[in-house]
Parts: C-alpha cells; sequence; structure tokens
C-alpha cells in the first residue's frame, strides 16, 4: 500500500451555537493514498459533508472548533498551515466538484470567464503568469477531458445555455484545472437524471484512472458507491462505523448501521424485491384519454406572438380501483402536469379525464370532487405552512367540507393516530418536526376527508432512505386500511419496483412503456425504458447481472434526444 | 488496510431538548446590544407618555401656563431642561410632547397598516387585473411627495392633530401594500398554498389563515422601523405649522417657537430635538434588533 495522500486522524469537531456546544465528529480518522477512490456514506447530519468541509478549510471557524486531531495532505498538516499557505492547496492540490449544477454557476458570466478565472486567480496565488490566449488553450483541453468536444461553444456559453449533464461536466472540469492532486466529490450527479447520473460517473472513473487522481467521495446513494470506489467509510451521527474494501462492505457488511442502511435500499431485482398486488382488479377507477396539455405563453413586443410548449402529449391511461400506479419519467417528461390535470388544477387542451366513470368537468361540487382525490407533495418543508400548527393543517379540508368544530378536533386526533404520530404533536409547528414526521402529517391532511384516491408527488424523495421506507410502509398499510388507489409520481425506479403493481413510463409528453410492473422491468420493450433501467445504480452483482444490458451508443442516442442543447 | 468496525454506538438521541425557535430569536435579540438599548429606549418613550402627568415635574406646563418669573432659564436642578418663553417647564412639555407624537404613530400605523397589508395580500394572491390596478395605485400614491400631499390638505382643510394624521395615513399604506405584495408574490410558489387550495379552502382563508401568518414577522420590524419616521413626520408637520397647535406640547412646534430664540437659549429648540431624537433612535434601534432576530428583510 502506497502512502496516503490524504489523512484525516482522530478529528474531533464541535459546534457552538446559541450558547450550546455539540459535538459533530468524533475520532473520525480516514486516508485516502495515491490513485484511490475512497467512499465516504452515512444519512444526511451523519457529519461527512462537516469532514469534507474541514479537509478543504470552509467550515466558518466559530461556531465550528476543531478540538483535537489532524488532517495533512501529502505529508503536511494542513490544521498548522497559514491561510496563504493553505489558499494555496485549494484548487491545485485539492479540489471540489460540488453537488448542484444549476447552483453553482453565475447566470450572468460566461462559462469561459468563469473558468478563466478559477485559473487566474490559482496563479496570482502561485505567482505565475499566463497569457490570455495560453489560458483559453488549456481550459479548452480541459473542456475536452471531460468529454465536451465542442468547447469553444462552451465557452462562450452561458450557464442556461447548457442542460445539466453539461453544467456538470464543466463543474468536474473547473475543478481539474489546475491540476489537483486529489478530487473531492460531493454528491455527483444526485441531481441529475439517471441516464445523465450513470454517464458523470463513467466520466469520474476514466479521469480518475488517466489523470492518476485521488477520489473522495461524499454521498449517500450506494448504488453509487459500489460503481466508483475502491474503499468505503460509513459514517453514523459523527463516528466512522466501518471502513472496508468495496466488495467485503456491499458482500459482508458488519456494522448494524452498514447492514440497515443496505437493506432500505428498494431492491430493482432478485429476492429482496417487495411485489405489490391489486387484490380486486378490474373496477377502472381513473380513465384518461388522449389527454394533451400546451402551455402557452405571450412573447414578444406588446405580447403579440404565442409560444406554445406541449407538456403532455395524448396520454391514455387507465387506473383501476385498488392500484399503486406509478408514473415514472425524468424531470421535464410531463409526469407532474398530468397529475395536476388529475387533480383539475390544470385544465388539459384537449382530451378527457374521467373519475368513478364521470368526466372531471361534470363535478359542479368541488366539495364532492375534494373528497374523492388528494394529494401528497415532494416536499413536506413547502407544503405544510411553517406558520400554522399541525391540528391547524389537518383541520382546513375538513373545515371546507362542512365538519363541526367538535367532530374537526376528534378526526385530527384519529388522523394523527392513523399516520403513527403521538397526539401531544397536535400543537406542534412545522419546525419543530423531522421530515418524515411532516411528510406524515401531509398525508395525514390528505387522507382527512377520506379520499378514495391519493396522488403521490415524489412524497419520499427529499427524505432520508431509512425514512424513506417508513413512510412506504406507511403508505401500503393505510393502503390496506382505508382501501385507497395510489398515483406515484417518482423518477426512483427502485422504489417503483417495490411500490407499484403498474406502472407507466413517460418520455417528452408521451406513455412510451405501461404495463404490469413486474413485466415491464423484466422484459423492458422501449429503448428509453431500457436505458433508464440499465443506468440505475443498484447495491448487488446479481442485481447487476439482471438489469437489461445496453451500449454506450444506445444510452447516448437516447440522451441526445432527451437533453438538447437549447 | 484492516477493516475497522467499532462496536454499535449507543443510540441515546440528544436527550437534552433543543430549543424551540422562540427561544433561539430570544437568544439573537439578547446577545444584539443596540436592540436591548432600542427596547430601553422605546420603552421608556411609552412609559413616559403613559405615565406623564405623574412624571412630569409641573403638570400644568402641558397647558397654556404663564409663569413670567421663570422664562428663559437654563438647564438646572430644578427645570432639567430648563424653560421655555412664558417660563413653562422645557422638560413637562417634552413628556406630554410624547403623547402627541406616540397617538399620532398609534393613528397612523392604526389604519395605515391594515389597509396597506390588505391591500398588498389582494395584489399578491389574486394576481392579474387586481393585481395591476391595486400596484398601479400604489405606484401613483408613491409619486406624491409627502409634504406636497400634507400641505394640500392642510390647506382646505385646518392644521390639526387629525388632519395631520388623515395627511400622514393617506401616503403611509403604499409601503406595506409594496412589501406584503413582495412576501405573498414569493409564498405564492409554495406547494402549501396549492395544498390548501385542493383542499377547498376560500379565498380568505388562504389570504388570512395561510398567508398573513407568514407575514407577521415582516410586518412588526416594518411597524417598528415606521414608528420612528412617523414621529419624524409629524414632528416636520407642527414645525412647519401645519400640525398641532399651542398650547398642546408637539415637539415640533416647541423646536419651532425655540428656534427663535437661538442661539442665545439654545435649550428651547435642543432639548425638544433631542427627544425627537432619541424616540427616533429608539425605534430605529429596536426595528433593526426585530429584523435580526426575525431574520426577515424589511
Amino acid at each position: 500500500m502506497s502512502t496516503p495522500i490524504l489523512e484525516v486522524s482522530s478529528l474531533n469537531l464541535s459546534f457552538t451555537t446559541y450558547g450550546r456546544r455539540a459535538q459533530v465528529l468524533h475520532d473520525v480518522s480516514l486516508s485516502v493514498s495515491k490513485g484511490e477512490r475512497v467512499a465516504l456514506i452515512g444519512q444526511s447530519g451523519s457529519g461527512k459533508t462537516v469532514t469534507m468541509r474541514a479537509i478543504i478549510g470552509t467550515l466558518p471557524m466559530p461556531p465550528a472548533n476543531i478540538e483535537s486531531g489532524s488532517i495533512s495532505f501529502e505529508g503536511r498538516d494542513l490544521l498548522n498551515l497559514t491561510k496563504p499557505e493553505r489558499n494555496r492547496i485549494k484548487g491545485t492540490g485539492i479540489s471540489i466538484v460540488l453537488q448542484d449544477p444549476l447552483l453553482s454557476f453565475n447566470p450572468v458570466l460566461t462559462i469561459g470567464r468563469q473558468m478563466d478565472d478559477i485559473l487566474r486567480y490559482a496563479e496570482i496565488r502561485l505567482g505565475q503568469r499566463q497569457s490570455a490566449s495560453q489560458r483559453k488553450a488549456l481550459i479548452l483541453k480541459t473542456l475536452n477531458k471531460v468529454q465536451l468536444p465542442q468547447g469553444v461553444q462552451i465557452f462562450d456559453a452561458y450557464p442556461m445555455m447548457l442542460s445539466g449533464g453539461m453544467r456538470q461536466r464543466v463543474l468536474i472540469a473547473m475543478a481539474l484545472l489546475n491540476k489537483p492532486r486529489l478530487l473531492i466529490a460531493d454528491e455527483p450527479g444526485t441531481a441529475l437524471d439517471v441516464t445523465t447520473q450513470k454517464e458523470i460517473l463513467n466520466l469520474l472513473n476514466k479521469l480518475v484512472k488517466d489523470e492518476e487522481l485521488s477520489l473522495l467521495l461524499i454521498t449517500h446513494d450506494l448504488g453509487v458507491v459500489r460503481e466508483i470506489s475502491d474503499r468505503v467509510y460509513v459514517m453514523e451521527r459523527g463516528h466512522i462505523v466501518e471502513a472496508n474494501t468495496n466488495e467485503e462492505i456491499f458482500s459482508n457488511p458488519v456494522h448494524p448501521y452498514t447492514q440497515k442502511l443496505m437493506a432500505c435500499v428498494p431492491a430493482l431485482y432478485g429476492e429482496r424485491v417487495r411485489e405489490v398486488k391489486n387484490d380486486q382488479p378490474g373496477r377502472p377507477k381513473i380513465q384518461v384519454a388522449a389527454i394533451t396539455k400546451d402551455f402557452t405563453q405571450r412573447s414578444g413586443f406588446f405580447k403579440r406572438t404565442w409560444s406554445s410548449v406541449r407538456a403532455v402529449n395524448s396520454v391514455n391511461l387507465e387506473i383501476e380501483s385498488g392500484d399503486v400506479f406509478g408514473i415514472a419519467g425524468e424531470s421535464g417528461s410531463g409526469k407532474t402536469t398530468l397529475a395536476k390535470m388529475l387533480l383539475g388544477l390544470h385544465l388539459p387542451s384537449s382530451g378527457q379525464i374521467k373519475i368513478d366513470g364521470r368526466p372531471i368537468n361534470d363535478f359542479s361540487d368541488a366539495k364532492e370532487f375534494r373528497k374523492l382525490i388528494q394529494i401528497v407533495y415532494q416536499n413536506p418543508g413547502s407544503s405544510l405552512n411553517p406558520k400554522r400548527t399541525v391540528t391547524q393543517q389537518l383541520a382546513v379540508p375538513l373545515t371546507f367540507t362542512n365538519h363541526s368544530k367538535a367532530s374537526i378536533m376528534t378526526r385530527t386526533a384519529e388522523l394523527l393516530e392513523m399516520v403513527d404520530l403521538p397526539p401531544s404533536y397536535a400543537s406542534m409547528y412545522p419546525h419543530e418536526l423531522s421530515g418524515g414526521q411532516k411528510q406524515r402529517v401531509a398525508i395525514a391532511r390528505a387522507l382527512s376527508v377520506n379520499p378514495k384516491i391519493l396522488v403521490l408527488d415524489e412524497p419520499t424523495s427529499a427524505l432520508d432512505v431509512l425514512i424513506q421506507n417508513t413512510v412506504i410502509d406507511l403508505l401500503l398499510k393505510l393502503r390496506q386500511e382505508l382501501d385507497l388507489t395510489y398515483v406515484f409520481i417518482s423518477h426512483d425506479l427502485s422504489l417503483m419496483r417495490n411500490f407499484c403493481n403498474r406502472v407507466a413510463i413517460m418520455f417528452r409528453g408521451e406513455i412510451c412503456e405501461q404495463g404490469l410492473t413486474r413485466d415491464v422491468f423484466a422484459n423492458p420493450k422501449h429503448a428509453y425504458t431500457r436505458a433508464l433501467l440499465s443506468s440505475i445504480p443498484v447495491i448487488s452483482e446479481r442485481e447487476e447481472r439482471l438489469k437489461p444490458k445496453i451500449t454506450t451508443a444506445e444510452r447516448q442516442a437516447v440522451l441526445a434526444s432527451s437533453t438538447a442543447l437549447t | 488496510m484492516m477493516p475497522v468496525v467499532t462496536p454499535e454506538i449507543s443510540t441515546q438521541h440528544n436527550t437534552e431538548r433543543l430549543m424551540t425557535s422562540n427561544q433561539m430569536a430570544w437568544f439573537r435579540f439578547t446577545r444584539n446590544p443596540s436592540a436591548v438599548i432600542g427596547a430601553v429606549m422605546v420603552l421608556s418613550v411609552v412609559l413616559a407618555a403613559i405615565f406623564a402627568p405623574i412624571l412630569s415635574p409641573s403638570p400644568q406646563s402641558a397647558g397654556s401656563f404663564v409663569d413670567f418669573a421663570h422664562r428663559h432659564h437654563a438647564p438646572s436642578i430644578d427645570f432639567w431642561f430648563g424653560t421655555d418663553n412664558v417660563g413653562r417647564d422645557i422638560f413637562s412639555r417634552v413628556i406630554y410632547g410624547y403623547r402627541v407624537s406616540l397617538s399620532l404613530v398609534v393613528g397612523v400605523l392604526g389604519v395605515a397598516v391594515p389597509f396597506g397589508v390588505v391591500l398588498g395580500l389582494m395584489a399578491g394572491y389574486f394576481a392579474g387585473r387586481t393585481e395591476f390596478v391595486i400596484m398601479r395605485f400604489t405606484d401613483v400614491m408613491l409619486a406624491i411627495p409627502p409634504l406636497a400631499m400634507a400641505l394640500a390638505i392642510t390647506a382646505v382643510l385646518s392644521p390639526s392633530l387629525i388632519n395631520a394624521m388623515i395627511a400622514i395615513t393617506m401616503l403611509w399604506w403604499t409601503w406595506h401594500t409594496r412589501l406584503i405584495y413582495r412576501i405573498v408574490k414569493a409564498q405564492m410558489s409554495e406547494d402549501y398554498i396549492e395544498a390548501a387550495k385542493v383542499a377547498g379552502a376560500s379565498h380568505a382563508h388562504i389570504m388570512f389563515k395561510e398567508l398573513l401568518p407568514n407575514c407577521v414577522s415582516a410586518i412588526s420590524v416594518k411597524i417598528s422601523l415606521d414608528a420612528g419616521f412617523v414621529i419624524l413626520f409629524g414632528a416636520t408637520l407642527s414645525f412647519l405649522g401645519l400640525g398641532v397647535h399651542p398650547p398642546t406640547p408637539d415637539l415640533g412646534t416647541m423646536v419651532s417657537t425655540g428656534s427663535e430664540y437661538l442661539p442665545e437659549f439654545w435649550w428651547e429648540a435642543m432639548m425638544p430635538g433631542l427627544a425627537i431624537l432619541y424616540a427616533i433612535l429608539g425605534f430605529n434601534l429596536l426595528g433593526d434588533g426585530l429584523r435580526d432576530m426575525m431574520d426577515v428583510e424589511v
């Protein structure tokens, strides 16, 4: 084993806020050798991002305080360096690929300008000077390295002109500009669609090999970890609880926390898959016939011209009573627009939606319609009013369906029990609850008027995997108890495999494939479905083998048609 | 590389209860010296105004009392702020003057804030034509110079405290409309608004039960900052002879009459002037403190 390029030993770190001290890192030790890919995994709040920021030196101190331990990079103790010395390592020694390709750019400067700034300031810090044309040549060369051959156009482009995947590549190129020895990647590609994410992971793997980089990967996604690391550290509440090689961790996890993490990842194939069945099929609940939605916008001088975008294109669906019907697709595929039309929030441009055999615009009584179909939103932080208590929020749908004061009180208590929350939570405000608890309140609110159909718009994507499972279990339990029909909107196909009995895959506003979940996953017909399934990171070799195989060329073809350069 | 496995870490969670957001806000407030000083200053002004008859050494000075034996006395143990041209105690008049100033604040903000807030809620919530009409009307009102408006009103009616109040109120609501409009616009994209619509909630419910609670902290900061400016504007009007008339003790009028005796009897203009400064400074420090505490932008 070669000498480590980065070594963190017994790092203890605490935060002091509001006069209270909380220790967030307990004796954290980790090392990265030259050319090695190391992953640091854990739930949100486990301390992995704090560890990363301590390494690159961007933690605000105070409130943070390093109490003991050391961080050494290429034999130098980073904690004892002066500020200018430390800054000189940034970008040139250690570089970072940021998580969010949408927020990490300044929208009013060209990509070239932003990359040039990075080079220029690094040169100033190091006391060297290059001419502008030399810098540009280097930038174009680096863009080429991250597989962006059309470098000249990208150099002059503004961030909004690039797709998410391209922006992520540019972020990687930025990190590589100053030829770092260690690359830190914070949740690379998680903000992107799976097919694009797959490409980014392949790129990172290739770069590490070609450029002889060391990689420290910070993520919560075990599938990603399996594809892109040699060694893994598992972190739980500020402790490194397990460290081992990639193969060992995945084939034989020892620590209970690691085992728990593994068990929570929904399986795509194999015996861990949970089959969800509809016991009494055959009664159509929602019928969607040739529905189309165009969004038109007046633009131009004096708003005389109209531009129009087709979000949903002649979609036909039939959802039966008792179904858990999954609608999958990447961002911008029209799945949320479709859901909002089911709820009557958007009117279709053409086509018809029938619920219980009645056309949706036949419900002259809004109250009757609200009692039939309700929605649970993606982010409970946004869907619950931060300034109103749990009871007040649960009471809203009841107040507007003619319930008396007394019956509202008993019903809210009933609802809290239904979603397994203690009655004492009734008077709490959303910020006093955790993410999972908030989502339970949101589910309770949707159920308050006894609807028959629930639209679930990515109800778990804002939650941690461990919490995600408890919410999914709750939803399955409620479905049994209350005889509900679910329309489940998501981009997470592994979750869908374990939660839905039927699925439809949406691609650019159209449904490209639908059927029983089992059949679609076992035998995907459409090229897009195949590309999607093959791109999902999985956590076992067995699942990897069962995934449909597609060639890089095929995936490129799908990517080219789904993300166009505007 | 040796595999590392630590024993399972104890699952005892943070047993000590975390601070509630109110406690955190109070922590921020009390750790902010200028906010605490501002709060003390505002409190002293309010208490002085309420207990004026008890606190003032010479309550009769508040009226048309004349004591030529003691006219133009410099500040001393007996007359802390000195006496004016007819021998009235300026300290007593300042305390009574705060009564006038604060009633102006209550009168103006009591009408302007609810009016402005409701218009802002409507403009932000309904959008479209309602938004256009309300916001363009607000823009028009903002374009009128406040002093010109006050002059016009007092020219038509007569100069008095009530008319000064009307003049200030007619322009003051615009700022609240714009503030609330901006907040509501930002909140409209939150899912909880759509969730309330899906739940079948009425317009009134969404505006006053869902949106308004999210505006409260911004409104309270704005009110605190406003109070100082209303006092200043009222004093300006009285100084110009458009507001309160003698012998009612008003800080602006006192500065105005006192300025006739400058520089010889400097305290007659200076002391009421400092009293105005004290009140405004207090309200502004308090407002800034509240802004930091509640973490809102105004």
